[in-house]
């Protein structure tokens, strides 16, 4: 106690020196998250929000072809592109194209997964080959699949004469569904990468104990795969979804590089065709409104998806 | 709270992939802006208080070797003249159209571009009427034919740079093995082609490209030699017109009965000046460089040029491409219209002229520099009589961005079964009415 009581006013003083720094520090610690977050939100400020909100402007705007603003006209452009005939069309091709991809590459890469989750001899280089469509640039990927179904010089009627099976060229392309059923085809091969590895590492966090207890409880296969698997990278595939939803969706390259959405707009989607009316056409204030649409078709799904998915109690995103 | 997180986490993603992916009104330049390295160049349109007059030029890449043909000419122009500082700016012709349109949003129109279209900046009061920043002398040396190609309302808006012309290509080894002559009307090319399928299944007989990139010239090809226009003597739209009606027919029957390249609505005039090139297909209509560009390959083919075929009565015709020059309004000074004017004399001087349209593989636009350009090349000289007497596109009219990209829709319509002439009516009512 008695060494105590000396050190006691000491103290004190040394507290209320520290009171005015203290309170600072407070403050700095309540701001600082803010200005480490800073620089991405200015960032994005200038780089999303601003052409986002560049776009509403032009599709509430009358536009002319060199991009001058001539005056708010409400709903006129949405009007405009809804009563086109090609806007239905391009509609239904933008839904079919993301839903096929989207599901199509979500099995097949869920599928994928499994079988490299497996062991096996190669298994390393077999995951790397898988990362290579993901790893090239869509252009690249989009002209080399042009490049194999096509007529004249593709390597498929080439390879296919090869093996005897056709003697002579085979046109692969001879409708705009098939066009756009080889887009699809390559939509899928690029996503695959991305759907397989996210369910990888998903797989690969789950605890092998689980299969074990599973198996002395008499599980087959298929019992675990739906019991214990699928609930467990569960999450892993509403993130690749959602993403996937969007980025097909959004997709250009692909449609742009093997069909520019020709003929008739018969293979264009969305973007494609917002595209085209803003640096074909001119019509920069319809294609922004084009832009919107896609945007809120977008919003409203991957908000459905995503309070579906959070409700059902998986909260681990 | 979790449908609220939900719909944030939704919303943060949607907009933020929705920026990478799409956003094709939210135009940004891709180019660097390089307007303000000069003096202030076209942002600050009155002569700089100095002794120095700055211009800025924005003009189109048409090939590897245009940066550096533009580098060396700014370089002459500058050291030649004391009292102008010019800068030239060379955006390649997919971005062009985006990073003009977003100087002009900005207040930062160039003082001189270099594009194909004119008509939209003229309907913007953006443009000077051309006369007024090019010296007599050099006005003087246009074919009269191509200034009229910029003329709205009796006023001329741009001078020509450049131009190309389109003639119809053949493979001579091929048809003289298939026994028929260079065809010269419709019924023969007909003909033609049916022979050469006959002898040669792997061949194409005919090149067709309809695409969004090109659909517009098949379209002028087949009206114009059968005595159709876009529109009337008047600038009227014509284009329900039982000529150009007929042509859509006979080239979608040329496709149907299996005559040409299988799918036109997406091989593009460079898919089918490879198959050329590489013996595949017969005879095509093209530009000039496909003469050098089947010269340069390994094994150049045997190849002539002659006239696009017409319809029985009918004249054939060419079509003419041509880019040009034109000056923005930017409030300027005299002393900036003069040196404007001496941009102008030193590019068209005739020397300089034909060495960059050479380079450029194009065509003259100016007289003198067609007559030196054929005095050099008899090749040539039977190009420059081509693109003298070619038909333009109706570029000056304000709609024929709609017309262009509505003729091609109708040719893919009727590739894909439609019928031509209630395609042609649907776009005509669209357009004229």
């Amino acid at each position: 106690m008695s060494t105590k009581t000396p050190a006691a006013p000491a103290k004190q003083r040394a507290q209320e020196s520290r009171l005015p720094n203290t309170g600072s520090k407070k403050r700095f610690r309540a701001v600082e998250p803010y200005i480490w977050i800073a620089p991405s939100i200015i960032l994005m400020a200038i780089f999303i929000v601003t052409p986002i909100f560049k776009v509403f402007q032009l599709s509430m705007n009358k536009v002319t072809r060199t991009g001058q603003l001539k005056g708010f006209n409400g709903f006129e452009n949405f009007a405009t592109v809804i009563k086109d005939p090609s806007f239905a069309l391009v509609l239904k091709n933008t839904i079919v194209w993301t839903i096929a991809v989207v599901v199509l590459s979500t099995v097949l890469g869920f599928l994928l997964a499994l079988f490299l989750n497996n062991e096996f001899k190669g298994r390393k280089i077999a995951r790397a080959i898988v990362v290579f469509p993901w790893a090239t640039t869509l252009v690249i990927q989009a002209s080399a699949w042009k490049f194999i179904v096509n007529t004249d010089y593709g390597t498929l009627n080439t390879l296919l004469k090869k093996l005897g099976i056709i003697s002579a060229s085979v046109n692969w392309t001879p409708t705009p569904t098939a066009w756009f059923a080889w887009e699809i085809a390559c939509g899928i091969f690029v996503t695959v990468p991305f759907v397989c590895f996210c369910v990888l590492s998903g797989l690969q966090s789950i605890d092998n104990s689980y299969y074990e207890a599973a198996t002395v409880d008499g599980a087959g296969y298929f019992q675990k795969l739906f019991q214990i698997t699928l609930p467990l990278v569960k999450s892993s595939l509403t993130v690749s979804t959602v993403l996937n939803i969007i980025y097909v969706f959004n997709s250009f390259p692909i449609i742009w590089t093997m069909t520019k959405g020709d003929p008739a707009n018969h293979t264009d989607t969305l973007v494609t065709y917002l595209y085209k009316l803003a640096f074909y056409n001119g019509k920069q204030g319809e294609a922004s409104a084009v832009s919107v649409i896609g945007f809120l078709i977008l919003l409203t799904c991957a908000s459905i998806y995503m309070i579906y998915t959070l409700r059902k109690g998986d909260d681990t995103l | 709270m979790k449908k609220f997180l939900a719909l944030a986490l939704a919303l943060a993603m949607t907009a933020s992939l929705a920026a990478c992916g799409g956003g094709g009104g939210g135009s940004s330049a891709k180019q660097p802006d390089n307007s303000g390295s000069g003096s202030g160049a076209a942002s600050n349109p009155p002569a700089p208080s100095g002794d120095k007059v700055a211009i800025s030029v924005i003009a189109a890449e048409y090939g590897k070797q245009t940066k550096d043909w533009w580098a060396s000419f700014q370089n002459e122009f500058n050291s030649s003249h004391d009292n102008i500082d010019l800068n030239v700016e060379v955006v390649s012709w997919n971005d062009i159209y985006t990073v003009v349109n977003t100087r002009l949003s900005n207040n930062a129109a160039p003082d001189i571009l270099n594009i194909d279209v004119f008509a939209d900046y003229q309907a913007d009061d953006l443009l000077r009427p051309i006369k007024e920043c090019v010296s007599d002398e050099t006005y003087a040396k246009f074919y009269d034919a191509f200034l009229e190609q910029s003329n709205i309302d009796g006023t001329i808006w741009a001078i020509p740079d450049l131009a190309s012309a389109r003639a119809m290509y053949y493979n001579k080894d091929i048809l003289d093995a298939a026994g028929v002559e260079v065809p010269t009307t419709w019924a023969e090319l007909k003909s033609a082609c049916e022979a050469i399928k006959a002898s040669n299944p792997d061949v194409y007989p005919w090149g067709v490209d309809m695409t969004t990139d090109e659909g517009q010239a098949c379209f002028a090809y087949y009206s114009w030699t059968n005595g159709g226009d876009f529109t009337d003597a008047s600038g009227s739209w014509t284009l329900n017109s039982d000529e150009n009606v007929e042509a859509v027919e006979y080239i979608v029957g040329l496709v149907k009965d299996g005559l040409t390249n299988t799918d036109p609505a997406t091989q593009t005039r460079y898919d089918l000046q490879e198959l050329f090139a590489a013996g595949k297909l017969a005879m095509m209509i093209g530009p000039n460089q496909i003469s050098s560009y089947v010269a340069s390959s390994d094994t150049p083919i045997n190849f002539g040029i002659a006239s696009i075929p017409a319809n029985e009565g009918k004249s054939t015709s060419s079509v003419g491409v041509m880019d040009r020059f034109m000056v923005f309004e930017n409030k300027d000074t005299d002393a900036k219209i003069d040196a404007i004017k001496e941009f102008f004399d030193f590019f068209y001087e005739d020397t300089r002229y034909s060495d960059w349209v050479i380079m450029e593989d194009f065509l003259p636009a100016t007289k003198t520099g067609g007559e030196i350009m054929a005095a050099a090349n008899p090749d040539a000289a039977s190009w420059i009589e081509i693109v003298g007497s070619a038909k333009f596109y109706p570029t000056a009219q304000a709609k024929w961005a709609d017309v262009k990209q509505g003729v091609i829709d109708v040719e893919q319509q009727a590739l894909l079964g439609g019928n031509v002439k209630d395609l042609l009516d649907s776009l005509q009512s669209q357009i004229a009415g």
